[in-house]
């Protein structure tokens, strides 16, 4: 750690994290509904569960950018932040926000918009409190004498995710024109704009853990992220074929869209090429894992497996099933939660100036979560295919259909307990480093 | 190979240029949705029927046009698919309909609510979706051969709309409860007209429910069912 201020990456990060526990344990109660046991339907009906539980990774995953972006913008801008006390404040006001949402969604104070479910005063809220951070950073970057693309195209992210959450903020009377709107966040922020978040970040960790010259790293990032929005924009498309846009919809979208794994396929290429290149030599091995496998995964769960049913011709019949939910899952892991758990990794050790990250904790902690999401796809991919088959193909009853699915989710959550595990393995590692110290300062 | 600037001006003006697109395809969206979508048919009570769908997050158990959760059935055709009065009959009591089945939320419902919510739903059914859900595709794994029952008439339409949910007829409908074909055999005219006042009262614990039918109603269901041996 270069700069004293950069230490408040830590708040974020340990944010991040107990949500994560928290949005781990919403999808086990949507886990056994599915499997028959829905015993907290008084308490906690499905509905508040998955509200809960997407709502929570949306929000750690944004936590834990922010705390990347705490940590990285000084560092590129090679200058301390322009206010340790502006993003205390505005961390504690995240958190504030944070829970008032969750305690609401449980007593049905939500919106009713998949992803969308933050009621509107809260809104505003997140729109003051990022509006704060992206002061923060931007002013940072500002005052510096220089400015490294990698930081340009992760402030260019941040500050576009910003706005594109606007979109979002409109009533509107038709639930065409509402949904048509919906995905100007939900799809261009995933496939979007937080793929540039996701570009910078891995290229700063790139060139930290492999050595490789900057020229080189930031010239492919934005050959990437402009593959990503020359397919990604008009992507959106795949979310317009049958909602009631018009058809041309079904062309613009299954073309463009059919090009966006392509961004997915680069960024994979690129991690592993630079990390092959520049050798293992950097010691913190675990977090080129992540990083390595951020790429990877991504390709996988969001390249690989949205294209499955990315085709008009697909998506007619999976649309709205669990092969949707397959491939939510895989994405974002891959992209989102892989890159954040890769960006806590390298930033401990840097920040408490203790090296834990040979030990077998960290290492069992990336193996069994990975191993333990890729189960939990597997049954997700055979639940939805078998649920497309007997509900769409042939016509059967859906509350027919769930039940002979029931078993697919028993696999379902043992996969998830692997993960779990995984997860806990992390959050110990994490414990263990504790708090930032000022010694970390000198260490570097 | 491109140098760094250029693949800077790749990324800058690809982004310009295919955002422009983007906006054009949406100013057009929006300008040619209202024949898809039949705005004239947007209504205060379909308006309010959207307002109580997202006031209580119906799209985090069911899927709306394809959009939601997966947890219970896709609504764009239900109204389609089981009728107005069906509809106003389930959602007072869901789990009346579905005992034992997994289970949606029972809301206190003003009549106007469940009419203004019927009415957004089959304003849903109304859009066109480019064929979306589709037809399916393959042959039943069992084809329903129906029974030889020519002799029956045709039965009400409450049977028809409300009935069939969980009982078949000829071969048609649910199995919650038993199949109808044969009923007249087994009970009189005054045990029907008892059980379908008042099942609960008549058997403690049975899942069929108390639908609460008109008198009318119930005389003609009893008198038809009594044609049935
Ligand atoms: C929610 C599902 C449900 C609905 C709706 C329903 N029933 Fe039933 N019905 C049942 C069940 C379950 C039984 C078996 C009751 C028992 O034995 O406990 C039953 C039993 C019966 C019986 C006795 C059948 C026999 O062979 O013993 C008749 C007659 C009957 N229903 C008529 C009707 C009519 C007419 C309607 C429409 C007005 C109707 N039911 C609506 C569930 C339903
Ligand atoms: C907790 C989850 C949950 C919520 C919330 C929920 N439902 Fe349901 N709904 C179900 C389930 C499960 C079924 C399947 C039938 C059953 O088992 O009750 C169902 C069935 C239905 C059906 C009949 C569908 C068919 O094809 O048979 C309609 C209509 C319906 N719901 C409307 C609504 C509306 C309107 C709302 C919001 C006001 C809503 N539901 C909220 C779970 C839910
Ligand atoms: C990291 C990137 C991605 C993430 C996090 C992600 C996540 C998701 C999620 C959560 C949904 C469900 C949305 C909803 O119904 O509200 C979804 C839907 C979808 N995604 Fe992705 N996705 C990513 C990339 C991609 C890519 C690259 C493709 C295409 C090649 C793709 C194709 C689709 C399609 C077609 C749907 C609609 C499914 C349906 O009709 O139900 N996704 N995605
Ligand atoms: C213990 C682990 C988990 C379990 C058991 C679980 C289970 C579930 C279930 C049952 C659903 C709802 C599907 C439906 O609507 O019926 C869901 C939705 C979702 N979960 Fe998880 N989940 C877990 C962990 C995660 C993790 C780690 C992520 C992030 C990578 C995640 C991301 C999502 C997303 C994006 C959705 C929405 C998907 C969509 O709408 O298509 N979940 N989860
Ligand atoms: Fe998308």
């Amino acid at each position: 750690m270069k700069f004293r201020s950069q230490r408040v990456a830590y708040l974020f990060f340990a944010t991040s994290l107990a949500l994560f526990v928290l949005q781990i344990i919403f999808g086990f109660i949507m886990g056994f509904a599915h499997m028959g046991y829905d015993v907290l339907h008084e308490i906690i009906p499905f509905n508040a569960a998955r509200t809960s539980h997407i709502n929570l990774l949306v929000l750690w995953l944004l936590s834990g950018f922010m705390g990347a972006a705490y940590y990285i913008v000084p560092e590129e801008a090679d200058r301390k932040l322009y206010s340790e006390k502006l993003a205390v404040l505005q961390w504690a006001a995240l958190v504030i926000v944070g829970v008032i949402a969750l305690i609401g969604f449980q007593f049905g104070w939500w919106e009713g918009r998949k992803f969308l479910e933050i009621p509107r005063p809260l809104d505003y809220l997140v729109v003051i409190d990022v509006l704060l951070f992206i002061f923060n950073i931007g002013m940072t970057a500002l005052r510096s004498e220089r400015f490294t693309t990698t930081g340009s195209v992760l402030l260019l992210g941040l500050t576009a995710a910003a706005l594109l959450y606007l979109p979002g903020m409109i009533t509107f009377e038709s639930q065409v024109i509402d949904s048509y709107f919906r995905w100007w966040v939900v799809h261009l922020w995933v496939e979007g704009v937080w793929e540039l978040i996701m570009g910078g970040i891995m290229a700063y960790l790139l060139i930290k853990l492999t050595g490789i010259d900057r020229e080189v790293i930031e010239k492919w990032l934005y050959i990437i992220v402009g593959f990503t929005f020359l397919s990604g924009i008009l992507g959106t498309g795949h979310h317009y074929y049958y909602i009631g846009a018009p058809e041309y919809w079904l062309i613009v979208g299954g073309v463009f869209s059919a090009l966006e794994p392509l961004a997915f396929l680069g960024m994979a290429l690129y991690a592993v090429t630079m990390a092959r290149r520049g050798g293992m030599r950097h010691p913190n091995r675990i977090a080129l894992f992540w990083t390595v496998g951020c790429g990877v995964m991504s390709f996988v769960g969001a390249g690989f497996l949205g294209f499955a049913h990315t085709l008009p011709q697909v998506n007619l019949w999976t649309h709205g099933t669990l092969i949707t939910a397959m491939h939510g899952h895989m994405a974002f892991w891959g992209a989102y939660v892989m890159l954040v758990l890769g960006m806590i990794s390298y930033a401990m050790p840097q920040m408490t100036g203790r090296k834990l990250f040979d030990g077998w904790v960290p290492e069992w902690a990336f193996w069994t979560s990975n191993v333990g999401m890729i189960g939990m796809t597997g049954a997700f991919a055979v639940a939805g295919i078998a649920q497309v088959y007997m509900e769409r193909k042939i016509g059967m009853d859906f509350l027919a259909v769930q039940e002979a699915i029931e078993v697919h989710f028993a696999g379902l959550i043992l996969a998830a307990c692997l993960l779990t595990l995984g997860v806990l393995m992390f959050v110990w590692n994490f414990i263990q480093y504790g708090v930032p110290s000022d010694e970390a300062i000198r260490d570097s | 190979m491109l140098s760094k600037s250029q693949a800077r001006l790749f990324f800058i003006g690809g982004t310009i240029f295919f955002s422009t697109i983007f906006i054009l395809l949406t100013v057009d969206t929006v300008a040619n949705i209202d024949p898809r979508q039949h705005t004239e048919n947007l209504t205060k009570s379909v308006i309010h029927g959207k307002q109580i769908w997202e006031a209580e997050n119906c799209m985090g158990c069911h899927t709306i046009l394809g959009e939601g959760a997966y947890y219970a059935p896709e609504l764009t055709k239900v109204v389609d698919r089981r009728g107005k009065e069906w509809i106003s009959v389930f959602l007072r009591d869901p789990e009346a309909m579905f005992p034992g089945q997994r289970r949606m939320v029972k809301y206190d419902f003003s009549d106007q609510d469940i009419e203004d919510v019927i009415a957004f739903l089959a304003w849903i059914g109304e859009i066109d979706t480019n064929g979306f859900p589709p037809e399916p595709d393959l042959m039943p794994a069992t084809t329903i051969t129906s029974v030889a029952a020519t002799s029956a008439s045709e039965p009400p339409a409450y049977f028809n709309n409300v009935c069939v949910a969980c009982h078949a007829f000829q071969g048609n409908g649910g199995n919650v409860g038993p199949a109808l074909d044969s009923v007249g055999q087994r009970y009189t005219r005054n045990e029907l007209d008892l059980w379908l006042a008042d099942p609960p009262s008549v058997k403690p614990g049975t899942a069929m429910p108390n639908l609460n039918l008109s008198d009318a109603t119930r005389t003609e269901l009893v008198e038809w069912l009594l044609t049935l041996k």
